[in-house]
């Protein structure tokens, strides 16, 4: 996989080490028609894909499932049906996979007691690791925690909080990791320092799983996405290919001008455009390519010398792109 | 590997265990609980009633052992694990490679640790203040009143704690345990006093100083009692780690 390289400063050191060379026989992580019910409601149904290694975002809305994949990653959830797997064995009730797994939970309560050294540090020893301050150290250093590492967790905001998060979680250097709304409460540069840390790990071997509901987050660093909407995977595979399903779909969009009825007659004209309605809050618009309207209308009412007052793109929501995945 | 990782994994769990356990208000009110015995010993000191199995009677059993240990055990027992499941932490304990027998003994620990502390070190107080006095006996009412405590800690927690793994209403069924079954009913129904705890405690402290009449259990009967309520209670709660799911929040 390639390595995108940084745009902005980069403000984390990375110093991440190769994975073990074998190389594994079976994907990292693997689902074959899992699904989670609570009494009546299910919450995940018939999961099936399988990850290797790199960075894989795992794009829904809230309510999507999203959590509960990760639960059952984690061993916190067993599937109702079908198979999870993590690295060949099956998490639940085997606290041994933990050794090679790294879980940062969404929610955000850390010990506010523990300083942020100290609370990395508990989790080296409790992963038994031997230099368990040196591993400590590190990870600290690879979110770039430094300055605040001795000052009481309960004092830190919310990106750094999610930032010792993730240091805990790593510090045991886990050939999976799974991370639950990492994103939530950093600052920009944060988060692009945190991506560029997550495409690092990856880069060196290492199988990434991350969750999102914003699709600008996973757009950055995940080539490869799953889609969950209403516990089902309405989508998987390139970003790319997904991101041009989203957008070219049918979109209605309303415009207030100077002359509706001229500046309907102009589109009409188009192929993109398949529907015109003329009412009385303006025109409402039909098309299937976004892109190609937003260069149609500017064109269009210059020449037909007419004003635009308003361009309001209706179902721009993520929530309407994932029900329309799912109609699809 | 996984056993040597899981013990040393004890004492740094019994640690944040301590740290969480004595938060400021939950220590301020169990302190200030804790200064009953101790209050009441001066009351009788200043009445200069130094009669020993009045005090005994009146304040260490009535009060200490019937009312501040069950409470003491109850807030910490059912806060060692419940603190952590009702925020979220306990997933930073549960995604390691430890056993869950270790991460159930830890808890264990921690919160006995704790209930007997304040428990034990009120009784040996409010005894060294009225039953000094009272010479060879009252120093032997004290260390079985001390006894008494220190059973009814392990008791006590080993059921609060395994309670809090089942229900997040740990806290109030417990306390209904306390004052419905042990304080009320086995008042009224003196049949199903011998199963409670509060008689394991004072049945095993009786090996050591001769107890109001409120002990009913021989101590040879009540260490075994205890005994098994504290293993069957600690092997439930380890299995129920091993099972343990998060509360679905259907996301």
């Amino acid at each position: 996989m390639t390595v995108e390289s940084s745009q902005g400063p980069v403000v984390y050191t990375t110093a991440i080490d190769p994975a073990p060379a074998a190389p594994l026989a079976a994907p990292a992580i693997e689902l074959i028609n899992a699904a989670r019910w609570y009494g009546n409601v299910v919450a995940v149904n018939d999961l099936t894909f399988s990850l290797g290694v790199g960075v894989t975002g795992l794009l829904g809305p809230n309510g999507a499932g999203k959590t509960t994949l990760l639960h059952m990653l984690a061993g916190f959830l067993a599937p109702s049906a079908g198979t999870v797997h993590v690295l060949g064995r099956s998490p639940f009730s085997d606290p041994s996979v933990y050794r090679q797994i790294g879980l940062v939970p969404e929610r955000e309560s850390v010990y506010p007691f523990l300083s942020g050294l100290d609370y990395v540090r508990f989790n080296a020893k409790l992963q038994g690791l031997k230099n368990a301050d040196q591993a400590a150290r590190n990870a600290i250093h690879l979110v770039g925690l430094e300055d605040a590492m001795e000052r009481p967790i309960g004092t830190y905001s919310k990106g750094m909080r999610q930032r010792v998060k993730v240091a805990g979680a790593l510090v045991h250097d886990p050939q999976v990791l799974l991370l639950d709304e990492p994103f939530n409460g950093m600052d920009p540069r944060q988060r692009l320092a945190m991506m560029d840390l997550l495409t690092q790990m990856a880069a060196s071997g290492r199988t990434i799983l991350f969750s999102s509901h914003i699709l600008e987050e996973v757009e950055r660093i995940g080539n490869d996405i799953l889609v969950m909407v209403a516990g089902r995977l309405a989508a998987s595979g390139d970003f790319r290919a997904i991101r041009a399903l989203m957008t070219d779909r049918p979109h209605t969009i309303t415009i207030r001008s100077s002359d509706d009825r001229r500046l309907a007659g102009a589109l009409m004209a188009d192929p993109t455009i398949f529907g015109v309605d003329l009412g009385k809050d303006g025109l409402s618009v039909r098309t299937a390519h976004l892109s190609a309207f937003r260069r149609l209308i500017a064109g269009a009412s210059r020449s037909a010398g007419v004003r635009l007052f308003e361009v309001v793109s209706g179902d721009e929501s993520l929530e309407s792109v994932f029900d329309y995945l799912v109609r699809r | 590997m996984m056993f040597t990782r899981s013990l040393s994994a004890i004492p740094l769990i019994v640690q944040v265990t301590l740290r969480q356990l004595l938060g400021r208000r939950r220590t301020i009110l169990l302190v200030l609980l804790a200064a009953v015995p101790v209050l009441l010993a001066l009351v009788f000191r200043a009445a200069n009633s130094t009669d020993i199995p009045s005090f005994a009677t009146g304040v260490l059993d009535a009060v200490a052992v019937t009312l501040l240990l069950p409470i003491v055990a109850v807030l910490f027992g059912t806060a060692a694990f419940g603190a952590e499941v009702e925020d979220g932490t306990i997933l930073y304990l549960l995604a390691k490679p430890i056993s869950r027998w270790a991460i159930v003994a830890a808890k264990f620990i921690g919160a006995v640790g704790v209930t007997a502390l304040l428990t034990i070190l009120s009784v040996l107080v409010a005894g060294a203040i009225v039953l000094g006095t009272g010479g060879e006996a009252g120093a032997e009412a004290t260390r079985a009143f001390m006894v008494a405590m220190l059973v009814g800690s392990v008791c006590y927690v080993s059921v609060f704690l395994t309670l809090s793994l089942f229900t997040r209403r740990a806290l109030l069924i417990g306390l209904v345990y306390v004052l419905v079954w042990e304080g009320a009913l086995s008042t009224l129904l003196p049949g199903i006093a011998n199963l409670s705890i509060r008689q394991f405690a004072l049945g095993v402290a009786s090996a050591f100083w001769q107890m109001p009449d409120e002990a009913r259990l021989t101590p040879s009967t009540a260490l075994p009692l205890a005994i098994i309520v504290v293993v069957a209670a600690l092997a439930l709660a380890t299995w129920r780690l091993r099972r343990f799911e998060l509360a679905g929040s259907g996301d």
